[in-house]
């Protein structure tokens, strides 16, 4: 019986508890609400504050540290195109330096090919049409960085450069068709600012074609001076 | 007249430019390093081989105007500026005397790392390829990859252009199988000499899988195969094995 009283009483208990902690929510304000006022009316009442912060926490802002990898620019110079004659080139080149060594290069130029030596003594003779002349090529390469070193122009400027080592393959549109065409070369690179850079670069552009008749290998000289900007 | 005038115009805007690059610069705010080795070293240029021409003492900070590879080109409190190697500035701190981290070109970064290019040669169906690809990191084991290709046949040539998934099954191993599925474009140019050669472009799909293996720093080799389906507009779609080897980087 006595058992029975206990269990209904703390049942009753139980079920009051829901409504008593929606009491507070029920009145609106948190008890902290309401004293807050009250300290402010009567400062002599409040419990001492240990320490007000005067200053706010200091965030420190880690700036980023700008990368300097890319390298863009344009170049110009002569193409030795097999059997069609040197004729100047120009195009653009994309570069990405991966490590203090080694970087990778695209490029895409073009060039216009001249007369061949048997149209020049056959008179009338066409063998390409002009747009068929149109010598565009692109590559993909690999660069070492061979050399690396300084030069010094006079006694108060020292420019970090390189000699390095190309090679890649790509295409080469000429004559009406595109061959798989490997190049491979070499160059130095002078950097007078951190942002700008200036090439001298020669490579060999190697393809297979049968235009003239036979199918022959040709090999085309290419020297070139390039300006690049670091980004 | 007007072309007169434009070059003018030109140079002033050059000079402009020029000018306001340095104050532009000067407007950055750089992060700055303590040091707290006996002394940094600072080198004339951005290599191993360049000569130290200055130390920067214990307590010493500079500021890390930016970055080259693995190098970093510092301005001391005086005013010097040099390239710090990357190993040399991992053991500074920050000016609330945390450790300055870098993510580096080791094995840790090619676990993990957001993005890597590379250039592969292969073939494409009976055709020679040169293709280069681009990708970006979701995790370790997931990523968006596109891909441009230039096939180069006997009969026909083309160009062709892929983006997918590519799921890399071993991401903390030094050598890794992954797969990958995606859908592409292909346009194709069949030479003149065939009869009636139109240029077309059509939509494909493909599935592959290759092998990916950790060189040196941020270097690694890729090699892939995929299988791809063209979908042509005439009865029958076709089918094109590409295979491929190439060098590929991670930053």
């Amino acid at each position: 019986m006595e058992t029975g009283l206990r269990i209904l009483l703390l049942t009753a208990l139980l079920a009051t508890l829901p409504g008593c902690a929606s009491w507070r929510h029920h009145k609106g304000k948190p008890p902290s609400a309401q004293s807050a006022p009250a300290a402010a009316q009567s400062p002599d009442e409040a419990p001492p504050r240990v320490v007000e912060p005067e200053v706010a926490r200091r965030q420190i802002k880690v700036p980023k540290i700008r990368s300097s990898n890319f390298e863009l620019g344009l170049f110009y110079g002569e193409l030795s195109i097999e059997d069609f004659g040197a004729h100047p080139v120009s195009g653009i080149t994309a570069a990405y330096h991966i490590t203090e060594d080694f970087f990778f290069q695209a490029e895409v130029g073009r060039a216009q090919a001249g007369r061949t030596s048997f149209e020049v003594l056959g008179g009338n003779v066409q063998l390409l049409t002009e747009s068929e002349r149109r010598f565009t090529y692109y590559d993909l390469s690999l660069g070492y960085n061979f050399l690396p070193g300084e030069a010094f122009l006079g006694r108060g400027h020292a420019m970090t450069s390189a000699f390095y080592l190309l090679g890649g393959f790509g295409g080469t549109d000429f004559a009406g068709d595109t061959k798989f065409t490997v190049n491979f070369g070499a160059g130095y690179r002078v950097v007078p600012i951190d942002w700008m850079a200036v090439h001298v670069t020669v490579q060999d552009r190697v393809f297979q074609t049968s235009l003239l008749g036979t199918t022959k290998i040709t090999n085309n000289l290419e020297a070139r001076l390039g300006v690049t900007v670091f980004f | 007249m007007i072309t007169r005038a434009r070059h003018p115009a030109l140079a002033g805007l050059l000079l402009l430019v020029t000018l306001c690059a340095p104050a532009l610069s000067a407007a950055r705010e750089y992060l700055q390093l303590f040091v707290t080795e006996p002394y940094l070293e600072l080198h004339t240029g951005p290599g191993r081989g360049y000569p130290v021409f200055h130390v920067v003492p214990r307590d010493g900070s500079v500021d890390v105007l930016f970055r080259r590879t693995d190098w970093f080109k510092v301005r001391t409190e005086r005013g010097v500026e040099g390239w710090a190697s990357q190993t040399d500035l991992l053991k500074t701190v920050l000016a609330d005397g945390s450790p300055f981290r870098f993510p580096l070109g080791d094995r840790a970064g090619f676990t993990a790392h957001t993005w890597e290019m590379g250039i592969f040669a292969g073939e494409y169906g009976a055709a020679t390829l040169v293709s280069g690809y681009a990708a970006v990191s979701f995790n370790s084991q997931l990523q968006l990859e596109g891909t441009v290709g230039n096939f180069l046949g006997k009969f026909t040539n083309g160009v062709t252009g892929d983006i997918g998934l590519a799921h890399i099954i071993l991401p903390e191993a030094r050598l890794s199988p992954f797969l990958m599925l995606g859908v592409g474009l292909v346009h194709t140019e069949p030479k003149a000499t065939l009869v009636q050669p139109v240029d077309r472009t059509e939509q494909s799909a493909y599935v592959g899988g290759g092998l990916r293996y950790y060189l040196t720093r941020r270097f690694f080799l890729r090699a892939e195969y995929k299988a791809h389906w063209i979908f042509t507009r005439r009865n029958a779609n076709e089918e094109a094995d590409e295979w491929k080897l190439g060098f590929a980087f991670f930053y």
